[in-house]
């Protein structure tokens, strides 16, 4: 632009290209990310006659959209048992997680063990140790325990990576409880667990809280071990059983498969994007410092 | 895999035979943590059984006698390196991009991050439908730009049925969902910078480049270590792309140690020569977790 212009006028100019550019440069990833997911969405709620139209333009409805597909999901398929197993084993897991984790990460965090620092890094690197790795001795372990084809195989096998994650996440935590409020409860005469019970936990809730999120989401967010250890078809959650009930042979119903998948995965997606900062900051918040 | 009476013949060929035909076996072998250390021992029993006899590396011979296990160690680095490649280009760029400041920046953050926040296997599920053979929305509107022929030409992909393409497919389907990862993680280092530390360098004269290599890259690479780290051990371990989009196929040609391994392990019913395979895995996760550590325990100086 090479007229002449008053400065605020260039200044305004100037921003609105900048913002222009900014938008140019951030449209292919914004495209990259979402449409897989509008994509997903419309073809759950599309006819089954209509995705096969290949001669018209598809991101839109040529015939009338319907709910069928969540119907026939509600109605013929196991749905409804896996939206009940994942939140159990959800629940489960949770509840197992905050019982362990909490006083793990209270006493890496407080109780000036020898080592602490170590142990921390120790049982946060388990985290590392991928499920590819651990699910062939875990396979010995949920058959020990009877427990193959039953969807408590995976509230027994879900605490191996939220426990060390969740564990690290509240020892962050506890160290940013001042100490002296802690040394005041005492000196009122509570111990160690009271002031726990009483003190610090009432001021560390919001840790607590995202620990229970991030062992609800990261166990919603598991496919290999439901894939390894539960294989009949009312006990699963609903990822597996989406990915693995609604396909027969060759045949997919793609309109349920997607109605499936997003009626769960977008719930997720959202509490997790909610949670995003604090889940990077659990595992980098080390290095920042 | 055969049920085998304890004490009942060895395979030839394994340890036990070398010293004599006697099975070595006690209990410590059977507990959770001794299997740990002890990948590689073989179950001749079925999955449940705690028949088990220790076989030295059997499991990982007959691993290495598998041509299949080549191809998989080799897919699997091709899709760990490019992957890793591609998400570094995709995510530094975003970063920067997300650095500046403009309206609706935390709108299209929110929306940027959801290939990583999905679960996988829903997303994996809407990539395999996009990726169908004849339906596939990505053929159509390269058909639309006249880019390829119509369905059943020469010249029209199918993504997941073609060695190369499925290969690239389930690398693409990798990028896709760990990019955002890569960007938020170089965004928390960037904003950690302090801005009078970048004016100082300018000050004193450094050019961009300078002040990127001289400034931000030695400020942020402890996290950058760490992101990279933690997606280097998500994309080695993870199944759910290959399994639910090709499951190794076609002919192999996407044939990863994880698949491998599951199928093996699990589909196959031979724990042991499974567990053997996925612990290969063990040597290629190594240089990302010592450089995790060492970054961890630096901090405490």
């Amino acid at each position: 632009m090479a007229t002449v212009m008053g400065t605020a006028r260039t200044h305004r100019h100037k921003q609105l290209r900048r913002h222009a550019l900014i938008y140019l440069g951030l449209s292919p990833f914004l495209v990259l990310a979402v449409f897989p997911i509008f994509w997903m969405a419309i073809t759950a709620i599309k006819q089954d006659a209509d995705l096969y139209l290949m001669d018209a333009v598809p991101f839109w409805f040529r015939q009338a959209p319907t709910w069928k597909n969540f119907d026939f999901l509600f109605h013929h398929t196991s749905y409804g048992d896996w939206i009940v197993n994942t939140m159990l084993i959800s629940f489960w897991v949770s509840a197992i997680t905050i019982l362990t984790a909490v006083p793990a990460g209270y006493a890496l965090a407080r109780l000036r063990l020898p080592f602490a620092e170590n142990l921390g890094i120790g049982i946060f690197m388990t985290y590392l140790v991928p499920a590819i790795i651990l699910f062939i001795p875990l396979a010995r372990v949920v058959s020990t325990l009877d427990l193959q084809d039953s969807w408590w195989a995976l509230v027994v096998v879900y605490p191996t990576f939220t426990i060390p994650f969740c564990t690290w996440l509240l020892m962050g935590f506890f160290k940013t409880v001042p100490f002296e409020i802690e040394e005041a409860a005492m000196v009122d005469g509570c111990g160690q667990l009271g002031a726990l019970l009483r003190v610090v936990l009432p001021v560390s809730w919001p840790g607590v809280i995202t620990a229970i999120i991030f062992s609800f989401t990261l166990s919603m967010q598991d496919f290999l071990y439901s894939l390894a250890f539960v294989a009949v078809s009312d006990q699963k959650p609903v990822p597996l059983g989406v990915a693995t009930e609604l396909i027969r042979g060759d045949i997919y119903f793609w309109g349920s498969l997607m109605a499936g998948a997003l009626l769960v995965g977008v719930p997720v997606a959202i509490v997790y994007n909610l949670f995003l900062d604090k889940f990077i900051s659990g595992i980098t918040g080390a290095a920042i410092k | 895999m055969t049920q085998a009476a304890p004490g009942g013949p060895p395979p030839p060929g394994s340890i036990s035979v070398a010293i004599g035909g006697r099975v070595r076996e006690t209990s410590w072998w059977r507990t959770p943590t001794a299997r740990r250390y002890l990948f590689g021992y073989t179950l001749l029993a079925s999955v449940g059984s705690p028949v088990a006899r220790f076989v030295g590396i059997e499991n990982f011979k007959s691993a290495l006698e598998n041509a299949v296990f080549y191809t998989a160690v080799r897919n699997t680095l091709v899709f760990t390196i490019g992957a890793g490649i591609l998400k570094g280009v995709l995510g530094t760029t975003l970063a920067f991009l997300l650095l500046q400041p403009f309206k609706g920046r935390k709108v299209v953050r929110a929306l940027l991050v959801i290939p990583f926040t999905l679960p996988i296997a829903v997303s994996v599920l809407g990539w395999k439908w996009m990726f169908d053979s004849q339906f596939s929305v990505i053929n159509w509107a390269l058909s639309r730009l006249s880019l390829i022929g119509g369905y059943g030409s020469p010249d029209w992909p199918v993504w997941l049925g073609q060695p190369a393409l499925a290969l690239f497919s389930v690398m693409f389907v990798n990028v896709w969902r760990g990019f955002p990862f890569s960007a938020i993680v170089l965004l928390a280092g960037l904003t950690s910078v302090p801005p009078e530390v970048l004016d100082a360098a300018k000050v004193d004269g450094a050019s961009f480049l300078q002040r990127f290599r001289k400034v931000i890259v030695p400020m942020i690479a402890p996290i950058l270590f760490i992101g990279s780290a933690f997606d280097t051990v998500f994309t080695l371990s993870d199944l759910s792309i290959v399994y639910l989009l090709t499951n190794g196929g076609p002919d192999g040609a996407t044939e990863i140690l994880p698949t491998l391994a599951y199928n093996t392990g699990i589909r196959g019913g031979a724990l042991g020569r499974g567990a053997a395979i996925s612990l290969f895995l063990f040597p290629l996760l190594l240089p990302a977790i010592v450089l995790l550590l060492r970054t961890l325990r630096r901090r405490q100086y």
